[in-house]
């Protein structure tokens, strides 16, 4: 019976000690009761107990403002802690909608680690703060953007035109009042792109001018070109209060990443599916060659600089893209989230975009060819050239585009070419609608810069002989196009959706005259390292290469 | 019955227990220590340290077009607000009596639950209520009205 | 004008009436307390049985049965993490809400926000790890003494419910979280109560028979786990397995009493030797005692042994004992409380399986059973192993070494034997299977019913069937191949539940550690 005691005695002794430890643990130790203690509020120390944002038709209980205590509503000013500081005007209230509908991060922590969400079986961790506004792409993924160059553009006129003098734009500029000191101020154009502008904002510009009498009417506003309108019709769109994230909105839609990867149902398969990139689970994902910090941003950077090296057998080629552009593409990755909230919630871009339609790009011709055709065709259609890949074709070139119908250039675009990298973008696979593809058309041809030469002689006027065009391709295409026409360094020939849709003026004249500054040279042009074809020879080989056209 | 002869000792007699059974005493004590704190700690559990309801701070645009006089209690919320020339101000629309939702009627509001009215500055005109309706803090910003239910002012303060 | 006095009966009245005022606190304690304090045989035999709480025990205990080796306090201590469990279970009620839109939330507040919150999950966790462990151990201390034997048959047969329903109470609380690691376990769960269909697919007959799929519909109440699973697991969890635990636990504690205390040798009195003189004093007075309360009755009377001179009173002996032993295992889990977090992953995400998906411990042996057939490891091997451990206290009626740590027909060294064998077999078994692969490896067309009659699962079986049948009949007893048959599923049981918990990884590969798991 006394080990019995001594037992019970010992065991009771342990198991107090052990609950006074842990009652000191939660009622003392706790990280936020020591951040609350340290602050102070106009009227001394602030109450030290939990505080919360609660948003019930989000499901939303943020515990985040139980240490950042200057973000919960009603709060005095506090001092201490930079934690504890005024959440910036960002156009949200945090009180409104909670942290973690933007921020990501495990609002119902109550613990630092926990609460950013680094921690394991988390995972949807905080986006890191210097990529802070790609929060935003859990509602605004769908803003309308152009690429780099036409933004840059709409910038520059911006500027140019003194816009700056009576208008704010993201914390510059607005000086002058229109009407004076103590006029009206000039808007804060800012935000101007979530809360919409007069579309004839510049007639009305003019109207007033027309009214005023000297001062910055006069002086800071005159008569504008349609260029200039269009660029600034376009950079105001996108002034949404999150300048970098457009920006790198549109070195996405510039560097023709949706080539291979789809967002939202359009664009190519080669790649995986982005629609949801930036939600990626950290615990999934394989951090062995990853420096730095094992987070999602880190390793979206390193997989920009080596694909490969993070994802066994990834295709996708080392784009030598520069340190802030990869910083760009990491944040619009980042942005790619899709917040599952009520539609109730939803901002007029994603009921445009997800329920009527609309577009999440600009639409005109060159951010359109940017998104979907630059990272193949280069981003002035000169071609390009991966490593350890065929040389992907340039269609602005002028001597194609010289005999290049656009019906060839659209059904080209629409179907593809079957069994080759270029897939087909119509509707039902690549997403592009009819408008779209005939948009991009009339990019391709603005970029070769000349119009297609008319012909009139039927599609099919070729009559050659088949087995002397037979010999001339063995002797002189197959290299490049391949025995059979398979392709190699050259286009496929035997290609049904070439053949299809070429007209034997194409295939003849592309024999014909080559294609300047590529590797294909014309074979009516003098050389000094091969014969020069004549016409009927020409022909021939076209006749040899319509015998391809039934073959299976 | 009384003898003289020595009683023969019987098991149920007290038995002698040693006079101080330290280890015993201290081994139940050390037990009974251990339930009670950790019935303490227990016993806390059951009140929550956080509300699962919304925060009582909250933004509302009043309608253009209120008339004078006129309620208009926003969804969801239990204050009701007026505006008049002075300016605006919000009432409490939970009964002092046991906590119903009043209806604003023309005179002032009325309890559905035990007949207590009251006038339109929220005080008792009859029924069981024992305070008037508290008119709750409002700041006017723009065309937004911030409310804190949490927050009392006295009555006649408009914002 | 004579002022006339009140009635003296009056002035009695409400004289009695403060008198009794003033001694009601003295006359509450009395009536609540009974027999005073207990310092005398009587007073401490009232305080037993006057006492709803303690009138399952006897009220003197014999001394073998308070010897540190003759239990090791395991039932207490099981018993003890299950009143853990139940006071910390309700204590989780107050917040858990069992919906799978909230039920993860609902946990993060415990973890959270909640006062005492995750400190309590933790304990709650702990304590039914614990539980199952205690459970197991018990089960094989009354296997080992010999203690199902007659008239224990019964009890036995009362405590391997008790171990299913121990089970079951664990792997129905593992859903509740809703987090990845439930929602896979119990997806899991449930296709092995749906893998009779493995058989019934075979014979051609789940067109008409389908057991399997039914056992499925009864557990989830839907075709995949989601609201409606969780709610019958939480119905399950909180009340109808409790309370049947409850209810078997009262039989099997009452059965221990019935069937004369807990087993001794026979030869107990004589190996304890006489009372020490400072100890309580024996039963002295009347030392002819008779029995012919017990002699009315019919039948078997309660087993009575062989009288009170090697008792203690109960109180305090016994109650020193198990006090401290619930002590030990509150301290147990509070400290496991404290050291590890009670895990909770992701949200339960229905397209994303956990790889790997392992059950909760006490299962991995059955679910690297499960690897080769869901039929046989979830179902058919339990069954048979079930079924052996019930029939073990009728097949046998041996007296021989009742009461002893491995009594009977070979002993120690059989057991040890057995061990070696045991491990053995498995070790062989599973290496085998991991180098090599089975059956469908080498034959990929193979039926699947090949499969479930000949895996490695039921081949370790037959092997430890074929051992112990060898052991009856090498030492003529059944307690032998009792002996050897138990311990080598005892052995079979640790060494896949080790394979399982640390030597699997993802697609349920064999890693070494789990450091080699591709992706870490």
């Amino acid at each position: 019976m006394q080990a019995n005691k001594h037992l019970l005695l010992w065991t009771s002794l342990v198991t107090l000690a052990l609950l006074v430890f842990a009652a000191a643990n939660e009622n003392v130790f706790k990280e936020w009761r020591r951040v609350q203690s340290a602050a102070s509020g106009p009227s001394g120390p602030i109450d030290v107990h939990l505080r919360q944002v609660v948003v019930p038709t989000l499901a939303v209980a943020d515990r985040c403002v139980t240490c950042h205590v200057g973000m919960a509503a009603g709060e005095p000013v506090v001092a201490g802690d930079p934690t504890l500081k005024r959440h910036p005007d960002v156009g949200h209230d945090p009180n409104v909608m909670g942290c973690t509908a933007c921020h990501a991060g495990q609002g119902r922590a109550t613990e630092k680690a926990a609460a950013h969400g680094d921690v394991h079986f988390w995972p949807t961790p905080m986006i890191p703060l210097r990529y802070a506004d790609a929060g935003c792409g859990g509602c605004h993924t769908h803003i309308a953007v152009p690429t780099v160059d036409r933004l840059a553009a709409g910038e520059r006129a911006f500027e140019r035109n003194d816009c700056l003098a009576c208008h704010k734009l993201d914390g510059r500029g607005g000086t002058l009042r229109p009407l004076g000191a103590g006029g009206m101020e000039g808007p804060d154009l800012s935000f101007v792109g979530a809360r919409a502008f007069r579309v004839d904002w510049y007639d009305a510009h003019l109207a007033r001018r027309g009214e005023a009498s000297g001062g910055p009417w006069d002086d800071s506003f005159g008569p504008l070109s349609r260029e200039d309108r269009d660029a600034l019709d376009a950079f105001l769109r996108s002034r949404v209060g999150a300048p970098k994230l457009v920006q790198a909105k549109a070195t996405f839609n510039s560097l023709g990443c949706r080539g291979c990867h789809k967002i939202a149902g359009v664009g190519g398969d080669d790649g995986p599916e982005l629609t949801l990139e930036g939600a990626k689970d950290p615990g999934r994902i394989d951090f062995t060659h990853v420096r730095g910090e094992h987070d999602l941003a880190n390793w979206l950077a390193e997989h920009f600089r080596s694909p490969a090296t993070l994802v066994p057998g990834s295709q996708m080629p080392v784009l030598s893209l520069s340190e802030p552009q990869i910083d760009l593409l990491v944040r619009y990755m980042l942005s790619l989230r899709r917040a599952n909230v009520p539609e109730a919630w939803w901002p007029k871009d994603r009921v445009r975009a997800e329920r009527l339609g609309e577009r999440e790009f600009s639409v005109d011709g060159a951010t359109l060819y940017g998104s979907f055709c630059a990272a193949c065709h280069g981003p002035n259609g000169e071609g390009m050239r991966y490593p350890g890949m065929p040389a992907f074709p340039a269609i602005g070139n002028p001597d194609f585009l010289a005999v290049a119908s656009d019906e060839f250039l659209t059904s080209t675009i629409a179907h593809g070419r079957p069994g080759r990298r270029m897939g087909a973008w119509g509707e039902g696979s690549g997403g592009l609608r009819a408008s779209e593809i005939a948009t991009v058309v009339a990019h391709l041809r603005s970029l070769g810069g000349v119009a297609l030469e008319p012909d009139s002689r039927a599609p099919r006027w070729v009559r050659g002989d088949a087995a002397l065009g037979a010999q001339l391709y063995g002797a002189h295409c197959m290299q490049c196009h391949g025995a059979r026409g398979e392709g190699g360094e050259g286009p496929a020939l035997a290609n049904a959706g070439l053949l299809a849709n070429a007209t034997d003026t194409y295939l003849f004249e592309t024999i014909r005259r080559g294609r300047r500054g590529t590797t294909m040279q014309g074979f009516a042009q003098p050389s000094t390292v091969r014969p020069t074809l004549a016409d009927p020879e020409i022909e021939s080989i076209v006749t040899f290469l319509r015998s391809w056209e039934n073959q299976p | 019955m009384s003898s003289n002869a020595p009683i023969k000792p019987s098991r149920l007699d007290p038995e002698p227990v040693p006079r101080r059974d330290f280890l015993g005493k201290a081994s139940l004590w050390a037990a009974a220590a251990t339930g009670v704190f950790a019935t303490l700690g227990i016993a806390r559990l059951p009140k929550a340290a956080v509300l699962s309801s919304p925060s009582r701070k909250f933004k509302v645009t009043l309608p253009e077009n209120l008339p004078e006089g006129q309620a208009f209690v926003p969804p969801g919320r239990s204050v009701a607000l007026f505006r008049d020339k002075e300016g605006v101000h919000a009432v409490s629309i939970v009964c002092t009596h046991l906590g119903c939702i009043v209806k604003p009627n023309a005179n002032g509001f009325e309890c559905p639950c035990h007949g207590s009215r009251f006038a339109a500055d929220g005080a008792v005109t009859k029924g069981p209520a024992p305070a008037p309706l508290p008119w709750r803090k409002v700041t006017v910003d723009g065309s937004d009205c911030m409310v804190d239910e949490d927050a009392s002012v006295p009555p006649g303060t408009k914002a | 004008m004579v002022v006339l006095a009140p009635p003296p009966e009056k002035h009695d009245a409400l004289r009695r009436f403060f008198a009794n005022l003033r001694a009601t606190p003295a006359r509450v304690k009395d009536s609540a307390f009974r027999g005073g304090k207990p310092n005398t045989d009587r007073t401490r035999s009232t305080f037993v049985f006057g006492n709803v709480f303690l009138h399952l025990h006897p009220v003197r205990t014999h001394r073998w049965s308070l010897r540190w080796t003759a239990t090791m306090g395991l039932g207490i201590a099981s018993l003890a993490a299950f009143l853990i469990t139940l006071i910390t279970g309700v204590l989780l009620m107050f917040y858990y809400k069992p919906h799978p839109a909230i039920a993860y939330d609902s946990m993060k507040d415990i973890a959270f926000v909640v006062p005492t919150g995750n400190l309590i999950r933790n304990i709650h966790r702990w304590a039914a790890n614990v539980m199952v462990l205690t459970v197991i151990l018990h089960m094989a201390r009354a296997f080992y003494t010999g203690a199902y034997r007659a008239p224990r048959e019964f009890n036995w047969l009362i405590g391997m419910g008790l171990l299913v329903l121990t089970l079951g109470l664990s792997f129905t609380g593992y859903l509740l979280p809703w987090d990845q690691l439930a929602y896979w376990a119990i997806t899991i769960g449930a296709n092995i109560a749906q893998s009779p269909r493995e058989v019934t697919d075979a014979l051609g007959l789940t067109e008409t028979f389908d057991v399997g799929g039914l056992q499925k519909l009864l557990l989830l109440g839907s075709d995949t786990v989601g609201e409606e699973a969780l709610i019958r697991f939480y119905l399950l969890h909180v009340m109808i397995l409790p309370l049947g635990l409850v209810a078997l636990l009262s039989v099997h504690f009452w059965r221990i009493r019935k069937d004369g205390g807990l087993v001794r040798p026979a030869d107990a009195d004589r190996r304890l030797g006489p009372v020490h003189a400072a100890d309580y004093p024996v039963f002295t007075e009347e030392p002819r005692k008779t029995y012919q309360l017990a002699a009315v009755v019919r039948g078997k009377s309660g087993a009575v042994a062989r009288g009170p001179e090697n008792t203690v009173p109960s109180m305090p002996h016994l109650f020193y004992a198990e006090l401290a032993v619930t002590m030990l295992t509150i301290a147990i889990c509070v400290a496991l409380a404290l050291v590890s977090d009670a895990p909770l992953k992701e949200l339960a995400n229905p397209q994303v399986p956990e790889n790997p998906a392992k059950a909760p411990w006490y299962f991995l042996g059955l679910q690297e059973l499960v690897a080769y057939s869901a039929f046989m490891g979830g179902v058919g091997i339990p069954g048979i192993v079930l079924l052996g451990l019930g029939l073990i206290p009728y097949l046998d009626r041996e007296k021989d070494g009742t009461g002893e740590w491995f009594g009977g027909p070979g002993g120690k060294a059989l057991v040890l034997q057995a061990l070696f064998v045991g491990f053995g077999a498995a070790l062989a078994i599973e290496a085998f299977a991991i180098r090599y692969g089975w059956l469908r490896e080498w034959i990929p067309d193979i039926q699947q019913l090949w499969i479930t009659v000949f895996n490695p699962g039921t081949v370790l079986t037959a092997i430890y069937a074929a051992y112990s049948i060898w052991l009856v009949k090498r030492h003529q007893s059944t307690r032998a191949g009792a002996l050897g048959l138990f311990t080598c599923f005892l052995c079979g049981f640790v060494l896949l539940t080790i394979v399982g918990v640390w030597f699997r990884g993802p697609n349920w590969d064999f890693y070494w550690s789990p450091s080699d798991w591709p992706g870490h």
